[in-house]
């Protein structure tokens, strides 16, 4: 039974998306559908999680079938420590956005609770396929409800940004295909636990470059002012807290052991690029007008600081980075669902026209709050952890980049509080009336769990950070999951 | 002795935890009342720890307890553990005790503040902070802690959210903070890469023993130090952080969280001691800012704001203490001071309070014939503070001094400021209360003076002040170095002092200081006292506060912005974004011929990509 769970997690939501697409429900009833569906697909996760054992370095839950025999592609799909926590963040984050989109009523629910949920789906195959041709068949999969979801729920200048997100996702994926072909076709399989190391520079830049399109990284983050800002909140959400991670997961999962060599040539390059997005996107959020601009911008940082302890080399940053990208999915998700929840009163995002937002408003006032600080790692919640860890690691490859790492939480510090006092405090901005409510009940059920998880993460990290990788040395952190 | 040493922790917190989940549920003033019980409560755990660890022989005394590994990746590990010994034994009794005495004190002044549940919130988590703090068994414990007690001390700073000023300076302290958790972090970073651990006792023992490693520890860790507790060069966010309301002045920026950094160099002495360059430097420091926080209170005219630099001051002391070994002897004054500061932030509470929350020592002016109370305790707290016997000042401050001596030429000149700072102390001091408390009462005084029920202020008030103005004139005759020194005594095991000064040192400091105190005293009086000036001239640099924060405005902040307004306009738009107005241009020319805004759009954002591409490969190629 047990061995089916993973598929379960890819095939539940998908086949749940098939029920909402049929069923002969008005737009409320579809919602409350898939909102339930999200939450047994939660349920799932628990299950996997409670029967996982972090003990072993095994693929766990693993299931392979053939699929393409002449080219030794399969169904193969599995999880290790570490994948379980990109799947968990995934479904919980998921979850909040799909009750989201619920609860403020989307229009034309029919058509986007189906896509939420088969986005759900391809996100989880992402994170547990463990064959080259089916990670890029979700990979592709999972951006093709991302162009509707955000070409018809979106802004008024979402057609602009559609286009953008399609053509600087189709060229890495592109490149990501022909790296994919060409390894797959070197090693004679496609299936990731069979494959063995490569040298070639090419290949790995062939997939650096992909997902680096996708984490985003400096300078490849064209798509994200415009697309953050015109999707909805809950699909800047997704886009910023779990498919944002996708590119990272590719790094972790793909770049990282299957081309030791390249990474030893380029991981100067890589540092100085993850140094860079994260201070360029420091800076900009800095200046960032609006509320949903700076928590896209604190993404670009977050992204390059990731990537700091992902070429850190050593288990520090490697167990850093899984907590620290399992801390933004959450914290990002809250803070552009709460962002949408302060649009939806207020009309704008722009702290020109917020402020005040506090006064006779405790549960906005103390989720903004809550959330902002660990966004901008406080000492002592989760975030702190996983920075902490990273920057350790990263250090252990030359203090400068520790440097770089320390002025980044003193920027974060400065850019987050700005963005707080913006909405809420000073003098009250024309565009905030009296009739503007608190936060209702039915908005706190969806940001306060994921609140309480980042809560419960900071009295407790170490669920994440001791339980990624099984190994305690840092001898093999490096090839860990290559043969 | 560790079980008590939890429940002082986890009270203050479960408080916090308490008032912000019950909400409206409670009253206003029951939130007062849970949040001063339960710091109460803390304090009888730490007295309970207290007595268990008296009843030890002194080289058992310290006891690590570990709940669980909080954080850990490949061979590192770091547990939630709670080091409970002497030093912080120390520190838990302050921080609690005089913690439950303001926090009483705060039920009566914020009493009918419509956000009087945020405020006890946030008091408490202070409270827990400060705790975790002291009793962190390891480095990063208590990097969490310094942290925590910063986000605290910013909320509450920020308590007045609709007023920009109060806004501003909770945003400057939080920011000038975090510098300091930023190079504190890069010291444990060098740490663990040098040790493996950041346990203390495991640090400690493996730590380099010299060198520029040693050094660049202790640097980055006084640099943690000197933010937190608004030394020489990271002091400017303190007077601003008067912005809060009074009782957080005395509990956060005066009696516990701005010593931290005292606490830090006391805790981590083994690593300064492999550093004496960075040991020099934190006296040194310390010198120059009692120097020059002496000489900016003496023309300051917000009652809160004078104190608030007497503060920076007396600090001072303690880091001189600190920084030359006589590690005892800080922690005494720390503790001393916790007492008459707390008391004089707290009595110039009662009388901002009873007059239209006015903070203006002019329009303050002569109110000790309408405040009798006020004036005798505010007195107590000035003596103590210039150190005249046998006020707790007097006790501490000289053996700090006497420590100097021991120390050659660089030594002499520390020691020579201190009691230079012992002349300014006076002065500024009796300047503000011969201005505020004698003389006939000024007209706006008169006008918004209101008793409460026929007293000065309520009784949740009066009683916590009394308390410390007990604690000011008799918490000194706990030590006179040279006759008798239990405290010393007892925090020998945990930090020793290196200071030896002799018998004849001791007595003549004291009588050096306690000579050129009652002088700067009597100078205060000929001037402020006698004539009744009303407002003090002043040189325009010492107004200007040294023109620190004109200098950190141009340094820090306007170089960010400046830097993010240019990647904005020179990078992100043209360069990142180009291509999207390129496409908006495509979209206004072509919507018509729709097949041809296509190719443009493409073609455009190939160039875009093509040019990202050529920016990395750029990269690559110069980073190679």
């Amino acid at each position: 039974m047990h061995h089916w769970l993973t598929t379960i997690l890819i095939v539940f939501p998908v086949a749940s998306a098939l029920l909402v697409a049929i069923a002969p429900f008005s737009t409320y009833w579809l919602g409350s559908l898939a909102a339930l569906a999200s939450l047994i697909e939660v349920g799932f996760w628990i299950t996997a999680a409670s029967k996982f054992d972090f003990g072993s370095s095994q693929l766990q839950f693993s299931q392979r079938a053939s699929w393409f025999r002449d080219l030794h592609v399969s169904w193969h799909v599995g999880q290790y420590a570490f994948s379980l926590w990109f799947v968990g963040m995934t479904v919980v984050v998921m979850a909040a956005c799909t009750i989201y989109g619920w609860w403020v009523g989307r229009d034309r629910g029919r058509a986007y609770f189906a896509l939420m949920l088969v986005l759900t789906g391809a996100i989880v195959g992402v994170f547990t396929s463990q064959d080259l041709l089916l990670f890029y068949a979700f990979f592709e999969a999972m951006l093709i409800p991302l162009y509707v979801l955000i070409g018809v729920w979106g802004g008024p200048d979402r057609m602009r940004a559609t286009i953008t997100f399609v053509v600087y996702t189709v060229v890495g994926s592109l490149l990501m295909l022909a790296s994919i072909v060409v390894f797959g076709l070197q090693q004679g399989t496609f299936d990731l636990t069979k494959m063995s190391t490569s040298s070639s520079t090419w290949l790995f830049l062939g997939f650096v470059v992909a997902f680096a399109i996708k984490s985003p990284l400096f300078p490849l983050h064209g798509w994200l002012p415009i697309t953050y800002r015109e999707s909805s909140p809950e699909v800047s959400a997704v886009l910023s807290g779990v498919v944002g991670k996708a590119g990272l997961y590719g790094l972790l999962r793909i770049a990282i052991p299957y081309f030791p060599q390249p990474v030893h040539d380029w991981r100067v390059v890589m540092l100085v690029l993850g140094s860079a997005s994260l201070v360029y996107g420091s800076l900009l959020a800095f200046r960032a007008p609006d509320f949903r601009g700076v928590v896209m911008y604190s993404s670009l940082a977050q992204a390059g600081l990731i990537v700091l302890g992902l070429f850190a080399h050593n288990s520090l940053g490697f167990d850093g980075a899984v907590l620290q990208i399992v801390n933004h999915a959450l914290v990002s998700a809250s803070l552009f669902l709460v962002a949408g929840m302060v649009e939806r009163r207020t009309s704008t995002g722009e702290f020109s026209k917020l402020g005040g937002m506090a006064r006779g408003r405790p549960a906005l006032a103390t989720v903004i709050m809550v959330a902002g600080v660990i966004s901008l790692a406080v000492p002592l919640s989760t975030s702190f952890a996983g920075e902490f860890l990273i920057l350790a690691g990263a250090f252990q490859q030359g203090w400068g980049w520790a440097v770089v790492g320390a002025v980044g939480i003193v920027l974060a510090a400065m850019y987050m509080l700005r963005a707080i006092s913006g909405v809420l405090h000073q003098d009250v901005g024309p565009a905030v009336s009296d009739r503007a409510t608190d936060l209702r009940l039915g908005e706190l059920a969806i940001v306060v769990p994921l609140l309480l998880c980042l809560l419960g993460l900071s009295a407790w990290p170490n669920l994440i950070s001791g339980h990624a990788t099984t190994t305690s040395s840092d001898a093999g952190a490096w090839t860990r999951y290559a043969p | 002795m560790s079980a008590a040493a939890w429940i002082c922790l986890l009270l203050p917190l479960a408080s916090a935890i308490a008032i912000t989940v019950a909400g409206t549920a409670i009253p206003r003033r029951v939130a007062g009342w849970i949040s001063t019980a339960t710091t109460a409560g803390a304090f009888v755990a730490a007295v309970v720890a207290f007595a268990d660890m008296w009843s030890k022989a002194p080289q058992s005394r310290g006891q690590v307890t570990t709940s669980w590994t909080w954080l850990s990746a490949g061979p590192y590990h770091f547990g939630l553990s709670l080091l409970v010994d002497q030093l912080s034994i120390v520190m838990m009794l302050i921080v609690s005790g005089v913690g439950a005495l303001i926090v009483a004190y705060s039920v009566g002044y914020m009493d009918g503040d419509d956000e009087e549940r945020r405020y006890f919130a946030y008091m408490s988590l202070f409270v827990f902070s400060m705790l975790l703090l002291v009793e962190g068994g390891n480095l990063l414990l208590l990097l969490a802690g310094w942290g925590m007690v910063g986000l605290s001390s910013y909320l509450l700073i920020g308590y007045h959210q609709d007023r920009p000023s109060a806004i501003a300076a909770a945003k400057k302290a939080f920011v000038m903070n975090a510098f300091g958790d930023a190079t504190m972090a890069l010291a444990l970073f060098l740490l663990i890469q040098h040790t493996g651990s950041l346990d203390y006792r495991a640090v400690f023992a493996a730590s380099p023993h010299s060198g520029g490693v040693a050094n660049l520890i202790a640097l980055g860790l006084l640099g943690g130090a000197v933010a937190k507790s608004a030394q020489l060069p990271l002091h400017t966010w303190l007077p601003d952080a008067m912005e809060g309301p009074t009782p957080v002045s005395a509990l956060i920026h005066a009696a516990t969280m701005v010593t931290a950094g005292v606490y830090l160099i006391v805790r981590c002495h083994p690593l300064f001691e492999h550093a004496y360059v960075i040991q020099d430097l934190a006296a040194g420091l310390g010198a120059a800012t009692l120097l020059m926080a002496g000489l900016i209170a003496l023309v300051q005219t917000d009652i809160k704001r004078v104190i608030a630099y007497s503060t920076m001051s007396q600090i001072g002391y303690m880091f001189v203490g600190a920084g030359l070994g006589a590690y005892p002897n800080a922690m005494f004054h720390l503790m001393t001071h916790a007492f008459f500061k707390a008391l004089l932030f707290l009595a110039a509470g009662i009388a901002i309070h009873a007059i239209a929350s006015e903070q203006d020592i002019r329009k303050l002016a002569g109110i000790g014939k309408l405040m009798p109370f006020t004036r005798t305790v505010f007195l107590i707290g000035s003596l103590a503070l210039v150190g005249v016997f046998p006020f707790a000042g007097f006790f501490s401050k000289d053996s700090i001094l006497a420590a100097a001596l021991q120390r050659g030429w660089y030594g002499d000149v520390i020691y020579a400021a201190g009691l230079a700072g012992a002349f300014l102390t006076g002065v500024y001091t009796f300047r503000l209360f011969f201005i505020v408390f004698t003389g006939e009462p000024s007209a706006f005084a008169r006008e918004h003076f209101h008793r409460h029920h026929g007293k000065e202020g309520p009784s949740w008030m009066l009683a916590p002040v009394a308390a410390l103005a007990l604690l000011s004139c008799i918490g000194g005759f706990l030590q006179f170095s040279p006759v008798w020194h239990p405290f010393s005594d007892w925090l020998a095991p945990a930090a020793g002092s290196l200071a030896d000064p002799t018998n004849t040192q001791e007595w003549l400091t004291s009588a050096a200081a306690l000579a050129i105190g009652l002088a700067g005293i009597g100078v205060a009086w000929a001037i402020y006292g006698a004539k009744r000036v009303a407002a003090p001239r002043a040189w325009p640099v010492l107004q200007q506060k040294f023109y620190w924060d004109e200098l950190y405005d141009v340094l820090w902040y306007r170089t960010g912005d400046l830097a993010a307004r240019g990647l904005y306009a020179l990078v992100e738009t043209p360069l990142i974004g180009g291509s999207i107005a390129a496409v908006t241009g495509a979209f206004g020319l072509g919507s018509k011929e729709l097949s041809l805004a296509q190719t443009g759009l493409v073609r455009s954002y190939a160039l875009a990509l093509a040019g990202g591409l050529a920016v990395l490969a750029v990269v690559f190629l110069a980073a190679r």
